[in-house]
């Protein structure tokens, strides 16, 4: 939209050639001017510099419309997760044309929760999916068809019963393994051409974090910066094809230590050091939605919803099955707790318990 | 008061024909006819028009403008501020989020930001009965953050609050239009996906208010984010600078509240790294009063650092299923002991691995 060119803009010909000997061809370099710089660029009064400004930005600003125009429109706004107590406290699921994040450590069960929602999404609308394929962009090649399938098979054996509709489903998921920073940029940046030809209804990205933390020193002074306008840059092409798609995007996240000494943070465990989300808070601001999985103990693990417009700080617990993720017990069992900043909240890994466990079978 | 001609609003091939022509100041124009002006200048009668106007427009601005500050304390009195459902920083912002003004809220992601945006875009529809303003809301999201499905609880909260107070008739009938219905048809709403966008948008709203007179609030959320990721940090500041002007002018101009959201970053100081609110130093002079939301441990805090009118306080805060609410008063006191509570008990649960 942004580099779109004045011509096309209603501008007259006349003064598209008069503003290019200037250096302004598209609306962007139009609109990131003042008025009075406008003004002597094109040659013309205060008044008409202002007719101007006001055409060329009616041709390229969103249009406006009312919440109640939006919320009569969004008839399935949610993608169900297929886990009703994570879905009733999300008010119907995962919300569709925003970002979702699951965060974690490592082998708790992020890259499961991505095959699964992979699965449900190419599932037909009236068995709860979306009916569309799914665009899977795998960093840490951890991805695993053989899985997939697996999953398939056991969480919904009266669908998956012949081997057409497996073979259907796997054909719907798309994979893409991007290993650098560069090719995972770029594949985003081709996304748009992507959904359109395979008509995809969800984009997963596992993980965010690894390229980025391979790549970038942030020892190094700046690198810090180059880092988040990254993510910035990622997370703008990102939301912009979830809500002009209308689809929900998910992505993973790793975890880093967090070294205690932050000025607001007054609480006495800060100062110890814990793990918590990585990739810093510019980041943590880029997420509609955060979901946190960790470690109770080697087989029992919890969701937190740690941020998110709709539902309340909660807990849920699970367990890693043959079909994937499993929440224990009824609908009713979710629990709630004192949430604190989603950027800071402390996660629970596994190290401590696995070194115990060998230490207590000694 | 003598006035160039060059600093006119004017095209600058206008402005070198009348200098070539001789006319140097505004003065010189002064009992000018179009056509005179047009034949002693070599203009075209159009322009000639365009500079007597201009050269009158600008007479005219330095005598009217000025204003007593008692003219500008009655009329401060007869704006109304937005409330926010919460009582302590109602009173800390003396009686809600000021209208004419701009008013920017930064904060750690997840702390309530967007959630305080929505309440403030279903407060301002409180009708005038109810000690409300009773107007409408224009809200520009970039960031992707409004859910409708949330607007709706917020406003079925507001509307049961309202209902519960229905005293006389005029209540009674406010009420009847008061519907989650009417609260969502009067919020309009623009997605904006990068900062050129926000800018054509911001040109094309100065319009947008004179068709909507009852729009008594502009919501940002957030001004940060298309900003975020920028290579040239000069033209940046430039284009905040444009930005703020606009928003500065609107808020006045058309007697709006403005709220902004900004994100926090970090920086590093002396080996130290600290949270503050992005977007550099200069953008701070922007708003007339910055809140900011934080967290300490898991209660949320809500502190005014810069406002001309009121004192820097810190009021406690929760975002309930209804909304933006004070903490339980109940839950005050005793905030931090269930804390340290669980600590220990998820400290024993590692033990007892053991």
């Amino acid at each position: 939209m942004a580099t779109r060119i004045l011509k096309r803009s209603g501008v007259s010909d006349e003064m598209c050639e008069r503003l290019k000997r200037h250096q302004i061809e598209s609306c962007k370099d139009l609109l990131s001017l003042t008025p009075i710089e406008v003004m002597h660029a094109a040659g013309l009064s205060y008044q008409k510099t202002l007719g101007l400004l006001q055409s060329v930005s009616k041709a390229i600003a969103p249009p406006i419309t009312t919440a109640l125009e939006m919320w009569k429109q969004q008839s399935n706004s949610c993608f169900s997760t297929s886990l009703p107590a994570l879905d009733k406290l999300l008010r119907g699921g995962l919300p569709c044309g925003t970002i979702t994040e699951v965060t974690g450590p490592s082998g708790c069960g992020k890259t499961q929760m991505c095959m699964m929602l992979s699965v449900l999404a190419t599932m037909p609308k009236s068995e709860g999916g979306l009916d569309s394929s799914v665009i899977y962009i795998d960093t840490e090649s951890a991805f695993s068809a053989e899985r997939l399938v697996e999953i398939a098979k056991s969480r919904f054996p009266n669908y998956f019963n012949c081997k057409e509709r497996v073979m259907q489903m796997a054909g719907r998921v798309l994979l893409f393994r991007e290993l650098t920073c560069h090719d995972v940029l770029q594949r985003l940046e081709r996304l748009e051409e992507d959904i359109i030809s395979t008509s995809a209804g969800l984009i997963i990205l596992d993980s965010v974090a690894s390229v980025v933390r391979k790549e970038f020193d942030t020892t190094l002074p700046g690198i810090l910066m180059q880092r988040s306008n990254l993510l910035s840059h990622e997370a703008t092409i990102l939301k912009y094809l979830a809500h002009q798609f209308n689809i929900p995007v998910v992505l993973t996240n790793q975890i880093t230590t967090h070294v205690g000494g932050q000025g607001s943070a007054s609480s006495a465990e800060v100062d110890s050091g814990f793990v918590t989300a990585a990739l810093g808070n510019t980041w943590s601001h880029c997420v509609n939605t955060r979901l946190i999985v960790q470690y109770v103990t080697t087989q029992q693990r919890q969701i937190l919803i740690a941020k998110s417009p709709v539902a309340p700080f909660a807990v849920l617990n699970y367990t890693i099955q043959k079909q994937g993720i499993c929440i224990d017990g009824n609908d009713s069992q979710e629990t709630l707790y004192r949430g604190t900043d989603p950027g800071l909240q402390p996660i629970r890994v596994r190290t401590e318990f696995s070194y115990n466990l060998n230490r207590s079978a000694d | 008061m003598q006035r160039a001609v060059s600093s006119l609003a004017l095209s600058p091939s206008v402005k070198v024909k009348l200098a070539s022509a001789g006319f140097q100041f505004t003065a010189d124009l002064r009992h000018l006819k179009p056509l005179q002006l047009s034949k002693e200048a070599g203009l075209s009668q159009q322009e000639a028009l365009e500079v007597l106007q201009a050269a009158r427009s600008e007479g005219a601005g330095h005598r009217e403008g000025a204003l007593t500050a008692l003219e500008l304390l009655q009329q401060e009195e007869e704006m109304r501020s937005i409330i926010t459902f919460s009582s302590q920083l109602d009173a800390a912002l003396g009686g809600g989020l000021p209208v004419g003004k701009t008013t920017e809220i930064c904060g750690a992601p997840g702390v309530g930001k967007t959630q305080l945006c929505l309440q403030l875009a279903v407060d301002v529809q409180v009708p005038p009965c109810f000690g409300g303003v009773g107007g409408q809301v224009i809200y520009i999201d970039t960031e992707g953050s409004f859910l409708v499905q949330r607007v709706v609880d917020l406003a079925t909260a507001v509307i049961r609050h309202c209902s519960l107070l229905v005293e006389d008739n005029d209540q009674r009938d406010a009420m009847t239009s008061f519907t989650v219905e009417t609260i969502l048809s009067n919020i309009f709403l623009v997605r904006c996906h990068d900062y050129v966008e926000l800018l054509a948008e911001l040109h094309l709203l100065q319009y947008f208010l004179l068709d909507h007179p009852k729009a008594c609030l502009l919501v940002v959320d957030s001004v940060a984010f298309p900003f975020r990721h920028f290579d040239d940090l000069l033209q940046r500041t430039r284009l905040l600078h444009s930005v703020a002007q606009q928003l500065i002018t609107m808020a006045t101009r058309h007697s709006i509240a403005v709220a902004l959201t900004n994100q926090m970053t970090t920086r590093l100081r002396g080996g130290q790294s600290q949270l503050v609110p992005a977007l550099g130093e200069s953008w701070g002079h922007t708003p007339t009063i910055r809140l900011l939301l934080h967290w300490a441990g898991p209660r949320r805090l809500a502190a005014i650092f810069k406002s001309p009118g009121h004192m820097d306080t810190t009021i406690q805060y929760q975002i309930t299923s209804d909304g933006f609410r004070d903490a339980d008063e109940s839950e005050q006191p005793q905030s931090k002991r269930p804390r340290t509570h669980n600590d220990q008990s998820a400290g024993s649960q590692r033990e007892a691995g053991c």
